[in-house]
């Protein structure tokens, strides 16, 4: 705890007062897990059951990309053991403040308690050349890969290994409940893929080219994007472009995540009768997606009963 | 609740942010109430952000002084246009700053067309959050309001007359409003200043600077405790301490 280097001020004596009375003793039984997207929370839990305090940064119906700062964000990550973050670059706009701010050195960018998830999968639309024009472009490949199931499976493997380093302690037991994990996991994954075979070779619209490692793993087909340069406003002839480009293509759906708005792809539906999809995203984005197993179940019937309109 | 939250080390840089945020505000928002022009703020505030956007387009590199300069350029010349505005049109200057407001802003949308990345840095600009901020940034803005006070206080600023007063406001709000944001750099500029119409000199200085302080620790100590955002509970809390100043004070109309 730091001590209370100022007196000036009745409220920083206030402050200190406070503090010295109300401070719970802090917990020393778990291993503390500070998750920036509720994916990676439960993952962690998955991985770490009662081993593990998992808090996260985000909720399902916030943009990652940008948060409010709270006092508690701050002080989370202070007592954190391991962040459990996405990385490539989607925490930049918050991530790389809060590690200064908490002042917690075994959570740094580079040491064992900083885990970024996007290091242990096979990133899609890398740019070769970084340019400007293209919008606000991830420059390490786009982030969102938790929308494939098989990278969840690689980042498990990844992240089930960095808990039994940092407690080592409990390493049997991490390893115990990343094999059964893995085993259920790959089950799943199996009754998915047959689940949505039906998908293969569709053709449909992003609101936000968020959805590419979802359209790798189901082969899916992505003909137009509503928002072609992220984080800027479409231009009347951009979507021009779009309704033109969907006359000669045959899109079954437009997808737009949980957090954003959906109102891009109501408009589409509007004008091209093109359905919109909310897919949750992440656990949590719609009340079917409670956990891991059922955010994929929820993703898959979404888009199977999008499909299987005429 | 969350007492763990309760921590000088984690308010502590977010509160004295918000005093020299005060020490420079608080006067001139009483200048802005009396001439009746609240919402220059915003205004200055976009017009800086949009300075940042054109200097992007440019080329120029980004991060660090070269977007400084861009801000504090953008705000003088906006200060330089309303100061004329004001000899050419007094009557309308509010309506003048309300139209420049909505231009900079969509001037800045229209340039970000073409240039995304600078949106990053408007949203820098102009949504700073007080708990991100570090010693380097506290250091920079008390010698800037260092400087403003004492040119307040030793007169240089009223000898510039009316460019003097927009020029000093523009370079406070450019600097301050990247620290905490637009919505606390309005709240500290006219809340405590309406609070205390009541009083006059020195003592309204000095009510309108507790007003302040008090605010922003008590909605820091709450935005901790209930686990909020930190901005937006202390805009509630000096909105309540200027209540509460207010109704202590005798009136005058």
């Amino acid at each position: 705890m730091t001590q209370n280097k100022s007196t000036a001020g009745l409220g920083s004596a206030a402050l200190a007062l406070m503090l010295a009375l109300l401070l719970p003793l802090p917990s020393q039984a778990a291993l503390k897990v500070f998750a920036c997207e509720p994916e990676w929370g439960a993952l962690a839990q998955e991985l770490g059951g009662s081993l593990v305090e998992v808090t996260v940064a985000t909720n399902a119906l916030q943009d990652p990309h940008q948060i409010q700062a709270k006092p508690s964000l701050i002080a989370r990550t202070r007592n954190a053991d391991l962040v459990a973050c996405t990385g490539a670059e989607l925490e930049i706009g918050w991530l790389p403040i809060l590690l200064q701010q908490s002042g917690n050195a075994r959570v740094q960018s580079g040491q064992p308690g900083n885990f970024a998830a996007a290091d242990y999968v096979r990133k899609l639309e890398v740019p070769q050349l970084l340019d400007r024009s293209q919008g606000d472009v991830h420059a390490a490949g786009n982030p969102h890969v938790q929308t494939d199931p098989r990278n969840i499976a690689l980042v498990a493997t990844a992240l089930g290994a960095r808990l039994a380093q940092l407690d080592a302690a409990h390493a049997g037991d991490y390893n115990a409940r990343l094999a059964d994990f893995s085993k259920r996991w790959q089950q799943a994954m199996q009754r998915w893929s047959s689940q949505a075979a039906p998908l293969k070779g569709i053709e449909v619209v992003s609101q936000h080219k968020a959805f590419v490692y979802l359209y790798d793993w189901l082969g899916m087909k992505e003909v137009a994007v509503l928002e072609a340069k992220p984080g800027v406003e479409p231009s009347a002839s951009h979507l021009q472009t779009v309704l033109a480009s969907l006359k000669n293509a045959k899109a079954r759906m437009t997808l737009y995540a949980a957090y954003q708005d959906a109102r891009p792809s109501e408009w589409l539906n509007k004008n091209a009768g093109i359905p919109a999809v909310k897919i949750p995203f992440t656990v949590g984005g719609t009340d079917g997606a409670k956990d891991l197993f059922a955010l994929f179940d929820d993703t898959v019937a979404r888009l199977l009963a999008a499909a299987a309109r005429p | 609740m969350n007492w763990s939250a309760l921590d000088w080390g984690i308010l502590g840089p977010a509160f004295i942010a918000g005093l020299l945020v005060l020490a420079t505000h608080v006067p001139l928002g009483q200048q802005v109430l009396d001439r009746g022009i609240v919402f220059i703020d915003l205004a200055i505030a976009q017009i800086a952000g949009l300075g940042v956007i054109a200097a992007m387009s440019f080329g120029l590199p980004e991060g660090g002084v070269a977007v400084q300069l861009a801000a504090v350029v953008a705000a003088l010349l906006g200060a330089w246009l309303l100061t004329w505005t004001e000899r050419r049109a007094p009557q309308q200057q509010e309506a003048l700053i309300g139209v420049m407001f909505i231009l900079a802003a969509c001037g800045g949308i229209l340039l970000l067309a073409g240039n995304p990345h600078g949106g990053e840095h408007l949203k820098e600009l102009l949504v700073g959050q007080i708990l991100w901020v570090n010693a380097t940034q506290l250091i920079w803005l008390a010698g800037i309001s260092a400087l403003i006070l004492l040119a307040l206080w030793r007169g240089w600023v009223q000898r510039l007359g009316r460019f003097g007063f927009y020029a000093v406001f523009a370079v406070a709000v450019t600097a301050s409003v990247q620290l905490v944001g637009v919505y606390l750099v309005f709240a500290s500029l006219i809340i405590p200043a309406l609070a205390t119409r009541a009083a006059v000199g020195p003592r309204r200085h000095l009510i309108a600077y507790g007003i302040g302080a008090l605010g922003y620790a008590l909605g820091l100590a709450a935005s901790a405790l209930f686990d909020l955002p930190s901005g937006a509970v202390i805009v509630w809390a000096l909105a309540a301490c200027a209540l509460a100043g207010a109704a202590l004070l005798p009136t005058r109309v």
